[in-house]
């Protein structure tokens, strides 16, 4: 999609267009009009739609299905079966791991979880395929399933060795301890819940694919799609213009998305495929359930001697899934004795995936609550603990952080959140029925880096244009790209075209992990100062330019004009400088790949995340860091809680658009929110399948759950997390909120509750 | 979705006529028919579209009582000025129910019938046991995920909530349903499932919900409703209580007193035995929390609903005590 | 089942039809005449993407048959625009950042319009719980009752 920065906030003056200033978002009219064309609303002439059938049993095989009648009804194109589609390649994983030489089937036989794929109709109109795809009859051999972590027959599990960490003697400093404290945590399924649901438009031109799809990262699905109807990659195009919501659920090429492309190979035709909001609760991976065990032993002034810490999550039957549990617990607090192990368990579930923050959500959750308990022991208060346990380096890696504001953030939120006149003893602060609790808790997250690559042209009218194959889905990637093109060029923000989710655009890795920011804006800048380079090295020495007499060194580009840095001589626009020296545009491709890559290294970087760079690496360890202070009220009757104030300081570095990173701060925070007290997946033992699978019953929270919520940026410039400074956004927000917000009940109530979500029954 | 034929009822008598054939169902708002015939639950021949139908949206309120026209929406009357004071639980019940949206659909006829949200019921393809869908299919719920379920009025058949809020304010204060000529009170109008959990309501084929009538009285311009659930809003109740007072000239004697709980039960649930404990008796937290239990008498648990029967007492006392501060 | 003639109205419009009687106005909407801003999030009254305007009212565009706006005079968030004109709610959606992804906007616009002209912007409160209809996953929220509160101050000045 090509989005125009000229139709931005008539509102944001020059100051909003710099890096840094709070323009508004430059995809915001589109939206708000709109007139924004998400991947399925493209519109294809002959059009057919497909519609998913999904197993109702948990475990077992498929022993018959009969298609008779749903072939009969009116309408119906075809119905695909394991026994109809095409056979497909099994694709490589998203680290690239070369795949077993085998058939891939995107409709099972062999079902592992309840709400897989079986089945699938496709008709001439949407009505049509729901109407005919209840009359697949689907007959089963069903065996008997595992239905949870806390199935008889689930087992402890399979040991992940490289998720453990350890240092000192962790059981010992533990037994000699003066104070010890052990507790169990528990998280629950959840789901990301995007208001869009997942689905897609494939369309065949010969031995070519395109694909319009909701994507986090259009060049890895569209390797997988590749790879999956063995055609080159090239010949498969992703377009993902706009993207109504991922949270982690979007990065990947999925069965359904094999099911319509094959759909489409077959008919001839273009199918699109929407899931229906109930598959999305099984047609991809939630968060995984989490056990955990904390113990802290510590001395009596609140100092940590020792942290053991057992993890556990749920994969699915054939996936592998590891939530890592360990990742904050290892960090956050200095100790010198440390022991961390984490085992997952198969259960018969779709395999779970990325959700905001992936391993630190749950992880925080753990130790967050943990240093909360014992604050409580030991009598000192929680935010006075966290600061005697304050590590001043990475305690695992041993390095430096590059730079870590947390002690910043604790005392600016507790500042704005008036932390002081808290009341220490819980159930002590009161409204009426109204029990009210004052929670802290930290949250972090890992700088996660990698190579990228962007395009960037100056055209004859003197605007810039900037192309990549990233995507933004909500987070302001347009924005902050045509900020940063801007900036660097030396044009105002209104004069850059910033085009995106298009795999036919310069090759980018996956949106997730926070990382697209840092990425994307070092890349543009690259690419941007490149192209600058070749402007005024063109003003310079081309004898058509008007400074081709000067004999400078070097010129100045801003606003748009061209000029030397003492003010003398020509000034020039930079249309106009094209115009004399006779060039329509200036072109430059800038990637951040070590200058000897080759093309297998760069195919590599774009299509798997087995080349991201590791946060620790080098001198430094790197993260984003948060600090949540949360005011719940708790009604002493009904046991309801309600989350009334929230004030949250958070380092993520530099800020490309605090107005954009706010928000995304916010939305963090009131996920979870959301997380804390009502979403869960709810199972029946029965069936092996989650019931609420649906908006009504798996509660998100609404506006009337949400009180004004106040973040304050603690960041500063970070020179080795990115090119241009800024750390990590988009997951850092969540982590720590549910904690905060535990620790906040346990103050207004006396009740720790340590299985989320805090529901009612809980506390009455 | 099934395909249906659509008719559009000129009158509320062709309506009726149109009703009575086989298969064919009334479409008001379609907040639940539409929303059931996408889950596979109602399957229609027919649907016999009333919302075009003139007058029957009326709401006209006097000292006597209230009568509101079985197509008037449910958002109109939680926004009436003289609902709002003749008859605030009303007025409550109705803003608190659904979404600004649905309440903008849905009327107060379509509203009465609302189905179960109970999820083995709106999910046929995974459960086919269900007695409220397949007479003597089973029940699914039973040994299942229940916390959503009744605790009161349930039989080894059903145990599938009532999960409106307006029907609950209305059996408190005696409001009848006109089915035509035929009046019948709402508390009558709702059947408890029994062994027929699939007959829910006193209506016969080719009958057409009119309008509903509410009498005035001294307890229902005293009234509240208290919705307690875990979401702030856009949420069924896990409890809620509709209560009306009215107290003797001393200002602290309960005089009358009305009471019926939501979310817990089979059908909207008239708790008269808290009335009669309360009737006479000085208000008081103590009395009342006393008496609220017996709000909850008879109650069965199925596990994961046990919350329930501690909980309705507290809103009912909560709500109760509520009105007596404001004396 | 035979398709019958829908004819609608929309945004000043008027559109000739020929839909099976189940076609909603939702996916009349998007898979007949191409009016997507209009979103399917849940297809099941559970979200409110699909929020739209039928004769002034905000309603849900995925529990109403297409069959039924026959009539009526429909509103889509591509009608609110007067004139390349943006509303002021949507001007004032674009100021307070009320949106991140976008996908529940048109439908968080569209309710935001009526809350205001129903009076029910009269507080925080009351936005937050007017709104509540209409989810957002991005959690958009505080920022939307700040742009509904800045629409609803610009109305009433």
């Amino acid at each position: 999609m090509t989005v125009h920065t000229r139709h931005g906030d008539a509102l944001d003056g020059a100051l909003a267009q710099a890096l840094g200033g709070r323009l508004s978002r430059v995809d915001g009219p589109a939206k708000i009009t709109g007139a924004a064309k998400y991947a399925v609303e493209q519109q294809l002439e002959g059009l057919a739609y497909a519609v998913l059938v999904e197993s109702t049993i948990a475990s077992g095989k498929v022993r018959a299905i009969d298609t008779v009648q749903a072939e009969a009804a009116p309408g119906v194109l075809q119905v695909l079966t394991p026994d109809t589609i095409i056979s497909l390649r099994t694709a490589s994983d998203w680290f690239g791991t070369p795949p077993p030489d085998k058939p891939y089937c995107p409709l099972a036989r062999d079902i592992t979880f309840s709400g897989q794929h079986v089945a699938a109709v496709v008709a001439e109109t949407f009505e049509q395929a729901v109407a005919a795809a209840a009359l697949v009859k689907v007959s089963y051999d069903e065996t008997p399933s595992i239905v949870d972590l806390s199935d008889g027959k689930a087992g402890d599990g399979i040991p992940i060795d490289a998720m453990t960490k350890e240092w000192g003697d962790a059981p010992a400093a533990f037994a000699a301890a003066p104070v010890r404290i052990c507790a169990a945590y528990n998280t629950p399924r959840e789901y990301q819940a995007p208001m869009e649901p997942h689905g897609l438009v494939a369309r065949w031109e010969g031995d070519h694919l395109t694909v319009w799809e909701p994507s986090q990262w259009l060049d890895g699905m569209a390797r997988t799609y590749a790879e999956w109807f063995e055609v080159p990659f090239e010949n498969v195009r992703l377009v993902s213009p706009y993207i109504g919501g991922g949270f982690g659920s979007k990065a990947l090429a999925l069965s359904h998305g094999a099911v319509a492309a094959s759909a489409a190979k077959m008919l001839g035709r273009p199918v699109k495929l929407v899931m229906t909001r109930q598959q999305t609760f099984t047609g991809y991976g939630g968060r995984a359930a989490t056990r955990q065990t904390v113990t802290i032993g510590a001395d009596r002034d609140g100092m940590i001697q020792s942290i053991v810490h057992r993890g556990v999550n749920e994969t699915s039957i054939d996936g592998m899934w590891v939530e890592p549990l360990g990742s904050v617990t290892s960090i956050m607090y200095a100790t010198p004795n440390f022991s961390s192990r984490q085992n997952v368990v198969r259960v018969n579930s779709v395999v779970p995936g990325a959700m905001r923050a992936p391993g630190e959500n749950p992880s925080a959750f753990g130790i967050e609550s943990a240093i909360d308990e014992l604050a409580y022991v030991v009598g000192i208060d929680p935010l006075e603990i966290r600061l005697r346990n304050y590590a001043e380096q990475d305690p695992h890696a041993k390095k430096a952080w590059s730079t870590r504001q947390l002690r910043e953030a604790f005392a600016a939120g507790a500042e704005r959140f008036g932390w002081a006149r808290r009341s220490p003893e819980p159930r002590s602060m009161r409204d009426g029925n109204q029990l009210i609790g004052w929670g802290v808790a930290a949250g972090t997250y890992p700088v996660r880096r990698a190579y990228g690559e962007a395009v960037v042209r100056i055209l004859a009218d003197g605007s810039v244009e900037v192309e990549s194959s990233s995507i933004d889905m909500g987070q302001g990637t347009y924005t902050i790209l045509a900020q940063t093109a801007a900036e660097t060029v030396g044009v105002p923000a209104d004069d850059v075209v910033v085009k995106l989710g298009d795999s036919r655009f310069a090759r980018a890795g996956v949106s997730g992990g926070s990382r697209l920011a840092g990425v994307m804006t070092g890349a543009v800048h690259k690419a941007a100062t490149s192209a600058l380079d070749q402007l005024v090295g063109l003003a310079i020495s081309d004898p058509r330019s008007p400074f081709h007499a000067l004999q400078a060194n070097t010129l100045v580009v801003a606003k748009g004009r061209i000029g030397s840095p003492r003010g003398d001589g020509p000034d020039v626009s930079i249309a106009e400088l094209l115009k004399s020296v006779g060039r329509d545009r200036i072109e430059a491709t800038g990637d951040t790949m070590p200058a000897n890559s080759t093309a297998e290294d760069r195919y590599k970087n774009y299509t798997t995340i087995a080349m991201a760079l590791p946060h620790t690496e080098g001198d430094y360890s790197r993260y984003s860091w948060c600090a949540h202070f949360i005011e719940v009220r708790v009604d002493e009757d009904f046991g309801t809680v309600r989350v009334s104030r929230v004030v949250s300081a958070l380092d993520s570095g530099r800020l490309y658009n605090p107005k954009l990173a706010e928000s995304q701060w916010k939305g963090g925070i009131i996920m979870g929110i959301g997380q804390a007290l009502l979403e869960e997946g709810i199972m029946d033992r029965r069936h092996g399948r989650i019931v609420n699978n649906n908006l009504a019953d798996y509660l998100v929270p609404t506006n009337a759950d949400i009180p004004d919520i106040e973040v304050i940026s603690v960041g500063i410039p970070d020179p080795h997390s990115s090119a241009l400074g800024g750390k990590g956004v988009g997951e850092l927000g969540i982590v720590g909120v549910a904690p905060a917000i535990a620790n906040a009940v346990f103050h207004a109530t006396g009740k720790r509750v340590r299985d989320l979500p805090i529901t009612l029954e809980k506390l009455i | 979705m099934r395909d249906f034929s659509y008719l559009r009822a000129t009158s509320t008598d062709a309506a009726r006529q149109a009703a009575a054939l086989p298969g064919a169902m009334l479409l008001a708002g379609g907040t639940t028919l539409i929303d059931l015939a996408k889950c596979g639950v109602a399957e229609p021949d027919t649907l016999v579209d009333i919302t075009h139908l003139k007058g029957l949206d009326r709401i006209d309120v006097s000292e006597r009582g209230a009568t509101i026209g079985a197509l008037a929406k449910m958002g109109h009357v939680a926004d009436h000025a003289d609902i709002k004071s003749r008859f605030p639980a009303i007025s409550e019940a109705l803003w608190q129910a659904a979404s600004a949206q649905i309440r903008n659909m849905a009327t107060i006829g379509g509203n009465l019938m609302q189905r179960t949200r109970c999820p083995y019921f709106r999910d046929p393809a995974n459960f086919s046991a269900c007695n409220k869908r397949v007479p003597g299919s089973g029940c699914s719920a039973i040994g299942g995920v229940t916390r959503g379920h009744a605790v009161l009025g349930t039989s080894d058949a059903c145990i599938a909530m009532y999960p409106g809020d307006l029907a609950t304010a209305l059996v408190a204060f005696d409001a009848t349903v006109h089915l035509g000529d035929r009046r019948i009170l709402v508390d009558d109008f709702f059947l408890l499932p029994g062994t027929t959990p699939d007959r829910e309501h006193a209506i016969e084929p080719g009958e057409v919900i009119t309008a509903i009538e509410i009498p005035g009285s001294a307890a229902a311009r005293r009234s509240t409703y208290l919705k307690i659930r875990d979401r702030q809003s856009y949420e069924f109740a896990a409890a809620s209580a509709a209560v009306g007072i009215e107290f003797e000239a001393d200002g602290r004697t309960i005089r009358d007193l009305r009471v019926a709980l939501g979310g817990v039960a089979t059908k909207p649930w008239r708790a008269r035995a808290v009335e009669a404990a309360l009737k006479g008796k000085v208000l008081d937290p103590e009395t009342v929390r006393a008496a609220s239990l017996l709000a909850v008498e008879g109650a069965v648990d199925h596990g994961a609903n046990h919350y329930k029967i501690e909980l309705a007492p507290r809103v009912v006392a909560r709500a109760i005590l509520k009105l007596g501060e404001t004396a | 089942m035979t398709k019958i003639p829908v004819h609608l109205d929309i945004n000043g419009q008027h559109h000739e039809l020929q839909l099976e009687p189940r076609v909603t106005l939702l996916d009349a909407l998007r898979e007949r005449l191409g009016l997507t801003g209009t979103k399917k999030g849940c297809d099941h009254g559970q979200c409110g993407a699909c929020t739209v305007h039928i004769d002034g009212e905000r309603v849900l565009a995925c529990l109403t048959l297409a069959a039924q706006a026959e009539g009526r005079s429909i509103t889509t968030i591509e009608g609110l625009a007067r004139e390349g004109e943006l509303h002021p709610v949507q001007a004032a959606f674009l100021e307070q950042d009320a949106f991140q992804c976008g996908y529940c906007t048109p439908g968080q616009i569209m309710s935001a319009v009526a809350c205001i002209r129903e009076g029910h912007a009269g507080s925080d409160e009351e936005i937050r719980e007017y709104m509540a209809g209409n989810l957002c996953r991005c959690g958009a929220y505080p920022h939307i009752v700040a742009a509904v509160r800045q629409a609803a101050q610009e109305f009433a000045s």
